[in-house]
């Protein structure tokens, strides 16, 4: 499957409300910050929509269209959040954990499978060489990364599997914070390869 | 009924609290929308239950619907599966913290960006392209979130061809969606 299919699925998968909680928190700001995806949503909305209006009809037995007008539990007010800050509060006052030097994670306390993390990388710094278990999202927040692959900047999304190797590098001006959902650990390679799986694997004692 | 007919009823109901014009909208969805919500596995009881918050939400945060924006139906769609998502966290087996994101991820809101010309235009291009199996296998796969293996079941074909032919579907879909 190529990588547009991907991105769409997760997309869809939103709109179908199909998604776990980390991933839905993951797709709700992919659409926010990417006005292309969030236009893909409302059309992928709309089909359903069409589903919706051709549907068969099942008659509810006892419900008349007055009990729907006197609802106290319906609030007209709605008080709309933005996912990342609800979740993380300020990004500058977290309490990051160094994982080495200029690359920083936060895990955020979701009782998931998949997990979703904010991670900081300082300016020019660089993840080793590395490959996924399972799959890995990484969305842009602020700033931009590059690897073998493109150049990622705020909005954008990188969706990888097991079959990606690749050295992201954190913008030389910028740095880059991202939120990434992770389905299993990834596996290193190279030079210090050997050291951060060992690493990964006793952290996930500790978990 | 027709898609403006519906519209202009909705009008009604911003306009002018339009009971008659709401009755109608009742009629005519809420039998839809409680079938949504039994496709999507949820017992007749709460199917009820839901289908009237649903009507209720349309009642009551009709200021939120822009017709220039989205069919109703789209509007419509997205508060049943608001619901039912809201419904899902709060029976699931899993103990969820005190706020559980989802709560606020799907809040009822304007749906933007889609202009309403290209929006007919990409549903009439999905009902010229695709065939009435994939079309089903698309309503079974979103609408009702049907698992694969409950498709094959059901349509009485392999798994793998479920899994290789939504594949193909939503190749396709590339083609219109982006």
């Amino acid at each position: 499957m190529n990588g547009t299919v991907v991105k769409n699925q997760l997309i869809f998968d939103f709109a179908s409300g199909i998604l776990g909680p980390a991933k839905s928190l993951f797709a709700s700001t992919y659409l926010e910050l990417n006005s292309d995806a969030s236009k893909i949503g409302s059309k992928f909305e709309n089909m359903l929509g069409e589903n919706l209006m051709d549907n068969e009809n099942i008659h509810p037995k006892n419900l008349k269209y007055t009990d729907c007008m006197n609802n106290k539990n319906i609030k007209p007010d709605s008080n709309l959040k933005d996912p990342v800050t609800s979740l993380f509060g300020n990004l500058n006052n977290l309490n990051w954990k160094q994982v080495y030097k200029g690359f920083k994670e936060y895990a955020a306390s979701i009782d998931d499978k998949d997990e979703l993390k904010l991670i900081k990388m300082d300016p020019g710094v660089s993840v080793p060489l590395h490959s996924h278990g399972g799959k890995e999202y990484i969305l842009v927040l602020e700033g931009s990364f590059c690897d073998e692959y493109g150049k990622y900047s705020r909005g954008d999304i990188q969706i990888n599997d097991q079959k990606i190797k690749h050295t992201p590098i954190a913008s030389k001006d910028t740095g880059c914070v991202c939120l990434s959902i992770t389905e299993k650990d990834v596996i290193f390679f190279g030079k210090y390869g050997s050291f951060l799986n060992l690493f990964t694997f006793i952290k996930s004692f500790f978990k | 009924m027709e898609k403006s007919k519906l519209n202009n009823l909705m009008k009604q109901i911003q306009k002018d609290r339009d009971e008659m014009a709401f009755s109608q909208i009742f009629d005519f969805f809420a039998p839809k929308v409680n079938a949504y919500f039994i496709q999507n596995r949820i017992k007749f009881e709460s199917s009820e239950e839901l289908t009237q918050e649903v009507l209720s939400t349309v009642w009551v945060k009709s200021h939120l619907y822009d017709s220039s924006k989205s069919a109703l139906s789209t509007w419509i769609f997205t508060i049943a599966r608001n619901k039912k998502i809201d419904f899902l966290r709060k029976n699931s087996k899993i103990n969820f913290k005190e706020e559980d994101i989802r709560e606020f991820l799907y809040q009822d809101r304007e749906i933007d960006l889609i202009e309403e010309n290209e929006a007919k235009k990409q549903i009439e291009r999905i009902n010229n392209e695709l065939d009435e199996q994939q079309k089903i296998m698309i309503k079974m796969n979103f609408f009702e979130n049907k698992s694969h293996k409950k498709i094959a079941d059901e349509l009485e074909i392999p798994l793998g061809t479920v899994k290789s032919r939504i594949r193909h579907i939503l190749t396709k879909m590339q083609e219109f969606l982006t």
